[in-house]
């Protein structure tokens, strides 16, 4: 390496891991002072906690005076279900799409993705009023619903074009050897649309878990929260408390951040996949 | 085991005509190749024998029965696709068997088809393996084996050796060309390759742009092609051509000239005074000499140097290139004039339309 | 969508492929027209009527609108909140597409090692809650914390310390500095992707050429992955001007201070919803939503007339 070259390349670092800590150094500040007590969150920020300023009472304070586990499976149901019932529907439509000549695929193709650039945000008023009438209102079955319309053609999009990837030849295989075509679905395509889900997951099952918009129009009661509802609101009731308040936040942060780290490959794989160009 | 019949068969994508009237019968037990230009439409016509591409119109028939209307699975055919097509979340047997279920093949029978056909195919250690895990031979032989098992009248093989280097194209034609014979079952298989197509077939058919152009023997095809294209295309370096004119015609015999040849005497009854013809030499019936039954003479360009053979190219006359093949060690120099003949059964004669005329032959 | 595939399915009896169609595309086709589109039609239609104190409808035309845009007492809280909406664009545009852009180009340079990494860590924040991020930066540039100051003191910049948050004149552009903060990661990793697909001999014979990286990444990269750009540009204009919960959750349903932080998605939540100051109304907060739809329309149109067709894409 030349001079040259090692300058530039220790510049290129320079610049890369200042933007990592000013990505990370926010998340890490709330985080870190999560666990100190009051006067070493005001008295020296900057500073990790020591055995003197260490301290958990945040953390207590959240699980004595808010449902936050509740919240937490709250937010898994409503994210798992919603994500299964996106996948599967999302690879089935995009299948029919993609593999099916009928009149009006074309038409329906685009109805379909109008959901992309539209956001089903603009129709609350009239979803708060269906939910109401169907008695679905202050339910998760409510929220799944929303959800998985939501994120239904982003995830077709992103399928029907995982779905041209896979070889013609192999459904050919498949149909000179008799098998039904749901079968050809559900045991040939299925099974190879596994690295698509990476994708799918980052653009529709993520905003799903950090939405706060439908979890405050849908549901009122506190058994029916989510963890980004359940957190807000908490966080609106003790904001003078900084050691909830910052307990609060990281116990939001972490667990995804703790999926995030151990998913990022593939996740960052999806994203880049091509797929969505 | 079944025959194959094709009978009008078209094939349109909108303006496009891809299949233009194809006719062709095949008997049972028969392999039968298709070669043919890239885009002749060879692909599209097996995917309709398979039933995976619709026909515009025409029948096919097989073992007698009009499959016009049944799904692939239901014609009693089996594809062999040149990516291989296998399933990659599947090891070997699973491959195999997995077309087996839906068509009500009961479990033991699955299994001893599955031996039998790894046997033949000497796949018996890669059963349990993904085809992720095998080399390009040993996927296109459980491709091989997954239409084996399903026991079919007629195989289909779309270009099966395309995707493998030289050497093992060859041990794996050769698999191919014992398998015909143990299975003795009707094979319909398109290639690129003549030298597959020469080796492998009992019968040849080649097409140009959808439509058949000779159906035949392979020597057949190659000692007396019916039009000037399938003479094009047989052989390998290409037929040489030479325009050429009746001149004269004396006893039933015609005198045949050209620019680039010598005055040439052929018998063949149909010619008159004036007729435009094309007179065809392949470069291996060239050999150095005097004056032969067809003569003609060229300046050495370049010698291609292959080893048993080499071809020299040289400028005619009229300016236009020719080749002929030079056997042994000595070869022609460039910048010499070369004179070469070649004798009468050699030379095939084809008028303005392209068709064949019939001259003596061998 | 590309163009069907099979010829299986035309030879396929109608009963048979209907029925395929039915089971394939039912659940899905169901689900999104039930609750997107109709819900969409729907409050449109809405819009159109009013409702009087007893809870009874009635259409009223294009009432809603004309009170909407000449109503004093509500056309300039819209206004003042499309403005806001606009600058909220403005903003990401000029700092979260530059930013974004650069470190993609850095990261795509060749030979930069712990690649994984830095995109790892730089994606982070993308992944977390608006609120839980919102919140976080409310309290990292709270006076009473005091860490954002301390951080200026520290490099000499004391005196510029202010409560960004608080203050009228700069509350809206911190938060959309807050919100690019988060959001930066998508285009850094779509355009890096993007650049990833640029084939390596172009570059490489650019620099045999003797294009140093810095006329490569402007001259040849740059103009290779302005269609991911454009993409990524008209994303961000349908979130921005849907954007809701980082106000919400910074600035409460009233986006103080003085309803300065105002977006057009706070303002529609206070018409449907009510708050302090006014009682919800669901007819004219349909109406707001139909504008918000309309802008977005007019947006995306203007994408495709006049930004996607000037643009070339190149095969490589
Ligand atoms: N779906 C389609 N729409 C329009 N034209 C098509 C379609 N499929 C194939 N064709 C055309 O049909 C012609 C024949 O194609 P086919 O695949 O049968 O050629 P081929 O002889 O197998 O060529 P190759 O040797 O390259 O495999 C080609 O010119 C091709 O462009
Ligand atoms: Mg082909």
């Amino acid at each position: 390496m030349t001079r040259d070259q090692r300058a530039r390349s220790i510049g290129v670092h320079l610049v890369l891991i200042a933007y990592s800590l000013l990505a990370v150094g926010p998340i890490l500040l709330v985080v870190m002072n999560s666990f100190k007590v009051r006067s070493a969150i005001f008295g020296s920020p900057l500073t990790p906690p020591d055995a003197s300023t260490f301290s958990l009472i945040g953390y207590e304070k959240v699980f004595r005076s808010s449902h936050i586990l509740l919240y937490y499976s709250n937010s898994l149901i409503v994210t798992l279900v919603s994500m299964a019932l996106v996948l599967l529907f999302g690879a089935m439509a995009a299948w029919a799409l993609t593999e099916y000549r009928f009149r009006g695929s074309t038409a329906l193709a685009l109805f379909l993705s109008i959901g992309i650039m539209v956001p089903i945000r603009l129709g609350s008023v009239a979803i708060l009023n269906m939910m109401r009438s169907a008695g679905l209102n202050d339910t998760l079955t409510a929220l799944v619903l929303v959800y998985v319309a939501q994120g239904l053609p982003m995830s077709i999009f992103i399928l029907s074009e995982f779905i041209q990837q896979i070889p013609k030849d192999l459904r050919d295989a498949a149909r000179c050897d008799g098998v039904p075509e749901t079968r050809i679905f559900f045991e040939v395509v299925a099974p190879l649309l596994r690295p698509a889900i990476a994708t799918v997951a980052v653009f529709t099952i993520v905003p799903i878990w950090n939405d706060l918009w439908f979890p405050l129009i849908l549901t009122s009661s506190d058994s029916t929260h989510t963890v980004t509802l359940g957190v807000q609101q908490f966080l609106g009731q003790y904001i003078t408390d900084w050691n909830s308040v910052l307990a609060a936040l990281s116990m939001a942060i972490l667990p995804v951040v703790v999926i995030y780290v151990i998913l990022s490959r593939q996740l960052i794989a999806g994203l880049t996949s091509g797929a969505v160009k | 085991m079944a025959n194959l019949s094709i009978e009008h068969l078209n094939k349109r994508y909108g303006a496009t005509t891809v299949l233009n009237d194809v006719n062709l019968s095949i008997e049972d037990g028969e392999f039968v190749v298709l070669v043919g230009p890239s885009g002749c439409g060879k692909s599209t016509l097996l995917r309709m024998i398979a039933g995976l591409d619709g026909a515009s119109g025409g029948d096919i028939h097989i073992a007698g029965k009009l499959v016009n209307t049944l799904a692939p699975a239901e014609r009693g055919i089996a594809m062999v696709f040149q990516s291989y097509a296998l399933y990659p979340h599947m090891n070997v047997r699973k491959n195999m068997t997995f077309g087996l279920k839906f068509t009500g093949v009961p479990p033991t029978e699955r299994e001893r088809r599955v031996t039998e056909a790894a046997r033949m195919l000497r796949l018996e250690e890669l059963l349990e393996r993904y085809p992720r895990d095998l080399s390009g031979g040993q996927r296109q032989r459980v491709a091989i084996g997954r239409a084996i098992v399903r026991e079919p009248e007629v195989f289909l093989f779309d270009e099966p050796l395309s995707n493998l280097d030289a050497a093992l194209r060859v041990s794996t034609r050769v698999e191919i060309a014992n398998l015909h014979r143990l299975l003795k079952s009707t094979i319909v298989y398109v290639t690129h390759d003549q030298v597959e197509a020469m080796t492998l077939a009992d019968r040849i058919v080649v097409m140009n742009k959808g439509c058949i152009e000779q159906v035949g023997k392979p020597l057949d095809l190659y000692y007396e092609p019916a039009n000037l294209f399938v003479a094009g295309f047989i052989g390998s370096p290409a037929m040489n051509f030479f325009e050429a004119e009746v001149e004269g015609i004396e006893g039933g015999r015609a005198r045949v000239t050209g620019a680039a040849f010598r005055t040439l005497d052929i018998s063949a009854a149909s010619l008159k005074v004036g007729d435009r013809l094309t007179v065809g030499v392949r470069p291996e019936h060239l050999v150095r000499g005097e004056a032969g039954a067809f003569t003609a003479e060229g300046i050495v360009e370049l010698v291609e140097r292959l080893g048993e053979a080499s071809f020299a190219y040289l400028r005619r006359v009229d300016g236009k290139m020719f080749v002929a093949e030079v056997r042994g060690r000595q070869t022609p120099a460039p910048g010499e004039t070369v004179t070469l003949v070649a004798a009468s059964p050699d030379v095939h004669v084809f008028d303005a339309s392209g068709l064949r005329v019939a001259t003596e032959t061998r | 969508m590309a163009e069907p595939v099979s010829h299986v399915t035309a030879q396929m009896p109608r009963a048979k492929l209907a029925g395929l169609l039915l089971f394939f595309l039912g659940p899905a086709v169901v689900i999104y027209t039930l609750f997107s589109i109709y819900p969409l039609v729907a409050t449109m239609a809405l819009s159109t009527y009013t409702s009087d104190t007893s809870g009874a409808r009635s259409f009223v035309g294009l009432a809603n609108f004309q009170t909407l845009l000449g109503d004093a007492l509500w056309s300039k809280p819209f206004w003042n909140a499309l403005g806001n909406n606009l600058i909220f664009f403005v903003v990401h545009m000029c700092v979260q597409n530059p930013v974004g852009i650069a470190l993609a180009g850095l990261l795509s340079l060749p030979g930069v090692r712990l690649k994984g990494f830095y995109r790892t860590v730089m994606f982070l924040p993308t992944m977390l809650s608006v609120v839980i991020v919102g919140f976080s930066w409310n309290l990292i540039l709270s006076p009473l914390w005091g860490v954002a100051s301390g951080a200026l003191k520290a490099v000499g910049l004391g005196s510029l310390f202010a409560p960004w948050l608080g203050l009228e004149s700069s509350a809206l552009v911190t938060l959309s500095l807050i919100s690019v903060w988060q959001f930066v990661g998508i285009p850094m990793m779509l355009i890096y992707a993007a650049l990833l697909n640029i084939p390596e001999e172009l570059i490489d014979a650019a620099r045999v050429d003797g294009l140093g990286q810095f006329r490569i990444f402007f001259h040849i990269k740059l103009p290779l992955v302005l269609p991911t750009i454009s993409l990524v540009s008209v994303l961000t204009f349908v979130a921005n001007f849907n954007a809701f919960d980082l106000i919400y959750s910074v600035k409460g349903a009233l986006a103080g201070p003085n309803f300065a932080t105002d977006i057009l998605g706070t303002f529609f939540y206070r018409t449907f919803f009510g708050n302090q100051l006014q009682l919800g109304n669901p007819t004219m907060g349909a109406a707001v939503a139909t504008v918000m739809f309309f802008i977005i329309l007019l947006g995306l149109c203007l994408y495709l007339f006049l930004v996607q067709r000037r643009i070339r894409r190149y095969a490589f």
